[in-house]
């Protein structure tokens, strides 16, 4: 008879079928996968995510039977182009953002694919990485949750693959899961405490290359005023002793000292540094009355926030000749550095040399006529710079220009049209016009670029400093006195400078007007706001003491614990914790199976016989009396028949005889007894025999 | 080296769990380690741990702490789902070698549930059995016999991965009792069969003619009433007359109907008889050397006859430490949990 060889497959060509992975545990993963996406929503490209839908979606339709998974050739053609797609979209960046990408990209391709239990765990490993690298984006207290909810979704599918027939398996698994979590909690913050955290390995990529929303290298007249659209956080300040006056707080970001055209440039590009591994200073102890510290969000930029006059006390900022801030490291996390404010002018003093000076002077060849007619006008007016400098500030106090969110579109010679003709302008326009003018003038002047003002968080523990806050003013350089600042801004709207934008355009109603989900828009709404600030008070603990828990601070927070822990100390200490739960875990299961294998006492002893038997050679067999046992006992070491019988009377008598309860503790003792005897007999016997046989040989 | 390392194991294993039908299993012998995932699971761990140091990122240290911990914590829960939890062989199965002879035991769990409990006997696997704590089901193993005789697993592995599938807890049993494999049936030669077929007609008569009965000195096993009783008290020789095929009433099966075919064939052979009685209903005895079955008929004869052919000749293997066969093997009462098909 001829019979076919082997299993007959059709497959390959025609579709495969719907795999065998239990819905319940798949449906986990997708929910997880879709929580994971939720942090990276802003970052990720449309067509990235639209295509991990569709292929999720497609996935789960196979699941429930009612289309194919692809067959492989139709899988390569969609896994070829969305790699295509994904290669032009990068463009040979590599950071983590990119990588991150990749994840998902994989994650979404792997749906095609998932079938057995082992792609099932490939893709666990993927998203929980995923989760992993979601915390280098977002350290916000919601957004870890959300990471760590999305792990627990991961974990219960786990379970569910692995009992898939498991009643309430959804119950049991979140119970369980909360069990696990529940023991192992003071170990995790023990470890989370004491694990040495150790400087970086080694230098790794920037978590993104794309450009943020936040200041720029370069200011065109209406840039800032974007920026003013927005509320997001560009960082929070604490200081040590008072806050300074709201027109006090000037964060000084760049200097744009080039003009091109309409547009303020950096006359000196950023030298190209490499990324330089994560920097693990940011100061630490209590702050002194005179410093402040910066817990800036991630900018992806070098450039240090600091107020004028500051020097740095934290190690991860370096100064530049400018007098400016920047970090080791680009901001691609959020990053803390501390400041410290200096008394007196001593830095502004500084002689600048000729050459220098004369870069300040620089202005396009032409453009702007009626300007550079009007500094020169000014400046026969005024013979000294000082008197310059008050002379603009008053016009723009005096004349009728205004400070608006809504300026007029100035094309053709923007700055005459902006002193003559519109006089409607953002601090950006003023900044430049001034700058303009007072070059015009001889004056050496450059714009900086950062923030003006900043806002108190809940109970005033700290500033915190919002997008809109972003701010350009001026600064001239004056003999004798050095760079002194000089902000037209304060002369049109001292309302800006004085208590922030919002008082500045409270008249013209567009505060934030096209931010409607910010809180900061409803700032009358007083509930609003307390909920808003509160909310933003816990993740600043969080952040200082949380995501903060770094190596300064380890090191800190040691140092206040008697016994002098150094990184070594810690290492011993980890590995004592580990050691130490593994040993407590052990000894508890230890107990546990004694406690519930045996609460009966008579059952204790009855099981030490056994053992005591087992030891002497003599198997206990399954359903066996203890008569039986005795007797075979007996027979096999007669000394220790007599106890053994007698035991096994007694045990008869427990179960099935009427003891009174009273007599029960002594009868167990004597039971003890009997056995200590037993095992002394026995022990007697096998050494005679012992000693028989090697009479005999 | 590696082979003596693996028998050197074999040898610690096996005083860990003593030959018996019962086990209960306790830390003594549970052996636990990560499985593939549960590897990889513990290098993702340290690539995470890389991660966050090299990024300087609290939040990723503590996730890896806590999957760690999890990890840690799994550790004890995939050894609670099989610690206190006793396993009994109640009843050792009987079948065709060749065919899956079902071991039925019994799970009685502890304090804790038993979830996701595997056995698992060479490539014969049952998967997933859940046991409530403190409840009791049966598990039925099917596993297949290459020859005939005296069956069992020599090792059926209790395994759990249970909950993530990151780690394996494992152990065995190493049942005392056994099973029976009956022969595998070959359709005999046509001996006694009352049918004919056209093409064996000239064999069968040849074997089948009651006229030429082979005489043969007596030997061990032979029937008393073959024995030419007249002749005995002529000659005082023990003469047997073989009757090939019992004067055309096959009222026996008998082993020296195929003289000169291998033991094994011809215990085969016996065997398909046996079946093909059993099948039509009619009363037959089986005569074995050593071994006579009376004539009889049904189905608690037709396993008699098939036992005596599958044990016949072979010696019940010894252990060094057995253990009786469990007593309590009543199977009604409890539901079967779980069997492989």
């Amino acid at each position: 008879m001829a019979t076919l060889p082997g299993n007959y497959e059709v497959s390959g060509f025609s579709g495969a079928e719907v795999p065998a992975l239990p819905s319940r545990a798949l449906i986990w993963v997708i929910a997880s996968f879709a929580l994971l996406l939720v942090p990276q929503w802003d970052r990720l490209p449309v067509w990235l995510i639209a295509s991990c839908v569709a292929l999720a979606g497609w996935r789960w339709l196979a699941q429930s039977g009612r289309v194919r998974l692809p067959g492989k050739w139709t899988r390569t053609a969609i896994m070829l182009g969305v790699i295509a797609i994904y290669v032009a979209t990068v463009q040979g960046r590599f950071t983590v953002d990119t990588a991150a990408s990749f994840f998902v990209l994989a994650v979404g391709l792997k749906w095609l694919e998932t079938r057995s239990t082992r792609d099932f765990y490939v893709l666990f490993f993927i998203l929980v990485y995923l989760a992993t690298v979601n915390f280098l984006f977002h350290q916000e207290i919601h957004w870890a949750a959300l990471n760590l909810l999305a792990v627990g979704f991961l974990l219960v599918g786990l379970q569910t693959l692995n009992a898939p027939d498991l009643p309430e398996s959804m119950r049991s698994g979140w119970g369980r899961l909360g069990m696990m979590l529940l023991k192992t909690l003071p170990v995790v913050v023990l470890l989370f405490l004491f694990f040495p955290r150790v400087a970086p390995l080694w230098s790794v990529p920037l978590v993104s290359g794309e450009a943020r929303s936040g200041i720029s290298d370069t200011m065109r007249p209406g840039d800032i005023s974007n920026l003013a659209q927005s509320s997001e956080r560009a960082f929070r300040a604490t200081f040590g002793g008072e806050l300074p006056a709201y027109r006090d707080r000037y964060w000084r970001g760049l200097i744009l000292d080039y003009l091109d055209g309409e547009t303020w440039r950096q006359g000196q590009g950023e030298p190209f540094r490499r990324p330089g591994r994560v920097s693990v200073d940011g100061g630490v102890g209590n702050l002194t009355p005179g410093q402040y510290d910066v817990l800036m969000e991630p900018t992806d930029e070098r450039w240090a926030f600091v107020l004028e006059d500051s020097v740095a006390v934290s190690n991860n900022v370096v100064p530049t000749d400018e007098g400016l801030f920047r970090f080791r490291r680009p901001a691609d996390t959020t990053v803390r550095y501390r400041m410290e404010l200096q008394g007196g002018d001593s830095e502004n003093a500084v002689a600048e040399d000729p050459q220098t000076l004369r870069r300040y002077l620089q202005l396009p060849g032409s453009g702007n006529p009626r300007a550079r007619a009007l500094a020169e006008e000014m400046k026969a007016d005024n013979p000294t710079p000082e008197a310059l400098v008050g002379a603009l500030m008053s016009r723009f106090r005096q004349q009728a220009y205004y400070y608006t969110l809504r300026p007029p579109t100035m094309p053709q010679d923007g700055i005459d049209a902006l002193l003559f003709d519109e006089k409607r302008g953002f601090c950006a326009h003023y900044a430049g016009a001034t700058t303009f003018l007072l070059r015009a003038a001889g004056i050496p002047a450059r714009v900086i670029v950062g923030y003006q003002g900043g806002d108190p968080g809940a109970g005033n523990e700290y500033l915190v400093v919002r997008q809109y806050d972003a701010h350009a003013w001026v600064e001239a350089w004056i003999e004798g006195q050095g760079w002194v600042r000089v902000d037209p801004t304060a002369a049109i709207a001292p309302d800006r400078i004085e208590s922030g934008l919002r008082d500045a355009v409270a008249e013209e109603g567009s505060f934030l007007e096209n931010d409607w989900a910010s809180p900061q828009r409803y700032g009358n709404m007083a509930v609003l706001q307390w909920a808003s600030l509160q909310l933003d008070r816990i993740n600043y603990q969080w952040q200082r003491w949380v995501v903060g828990y770094q190596g300064q601070s380890q090191m800190d927070l040691m140092s206040r614990l008697p016994g002098g822990f150094g990184l070594k100390e810690l290492g011993y200490a980890t590995a004592g914790i580990v050691g130490f739960a593994l040993l407590v875990a052990g000894g508890f299961s230890s107990w546990q199976m004694r406690s519930s294998t045996s609460r009966d006492p008579v059952m204790r002893l009855i099981r030490r016989w056994y053992r005591l038997c087992e030891r002497a050679g003599i198997p206990v067999r399954f359903g066996e009396t203890p008569a039986q046992l005795a007797e075979r006992i007996g027979s096999a070491s007669p000394r220790a028949g007599g106890a053994a019988r007698a035991f096994a009377r007694m045990v008869n008598k427990h179960y099935y005889g009427s003891e009174p309860r009273a007599d029960q503790r002594q009868s167990r003792e004597k039971m003890g007894r009997l056995l200590i005897t037993m095992r002394k007999q026995m022990l007697r016997d096998t050494s005679e025999s012992g000693e028989t046989a090697t009479h005999r040989h | 080296m590696f082979q003596a390392l693996r028998s050197r194991w074999q040898r610690w294993v096996n005083r860990r769990i003593p030959r018996a039908d019962k086990q209960v299993f306790s830390q003594r012998n549970i052996f636990i380690l990560p499985t593939g995932p549960g590897v990889v699971f513990g290098l993702l761990l340290l690539v995470m741990l890389i991660t966050g140091i090299n990024y300087q990122n609290s939040l990723i240290y503590l996730l890896t702490f806590m999957l760690g911990a999890i990890m840690v914590a799994a550790m004890h829960q995939t050894h609670r789902n099989l610690a206190d939890l006793e396993l009994t062989l109640v009843q050792a199965g009987e079948g065709f070698c060749g065919d899956r002879i079902p071991f039925r035991f019994r799970a009685v769990s502890g304090k804790h549930d038993a979830v996701a409990i595997s056995l698992s006997f060479d490539e014969h696997t049952l998967s997933q059995q859940h046991v409530p704590a403190g409840q009791a089901g049966d598990l039925v193993l099917s596993a297949e016999s290459p020859q005939r005789g005296y069956f069992r697993p020599d090792r059926v592995r209790v395994e759990t991965r249970f909950p993530f599938g990151l780690l394996k807890a494992w152990s065995w049993v190493r049942p005392a009792s056994f099973g029976i494999a009956y022969p595998r049936p070959v359709p005999a030669p046509d001996a006694m069969s009352t049918v004919s077929d056209g093409d064996d007609q000239e064999t069968a008569r040849a074997i089948d003619g009651n006229d030429h009965a082979d005489m043969r000195p007596w030997r061990e096993g032979d029937l008393a009433q073959r024995v030419l009783w007249k002749r005995f008290a002529r000659t005082g020789q023990m003469v047997i007359a073989d009757w090939e095929g019992e004067q055309g009433s096959p009222h026996w099966i008998d082993y020296h109907a195929f003289p000169g075919v291998d033991q094994e064939l011809r215990i085969s052979y016996l065997t398909a008889l046996v079946i093909e009685r059993g099948q039509t209903g009619t009363p037959f005895g089986l005569n074995l050397p050593g071994q006579v079955i009376d004539p009889d008929a049904g189905p608690a004869h037709v396993n008699r006859c098939l036992k005596s052919l599958a044990v016949f000749g072979l010696d019940k293997p010894r252990d060094d430490s057995t253990s009786a066969f469990g007593s309590r093997a009543q199977t009604d009462g409890t539901t079967v949990i779980g069997e492989v098909g």
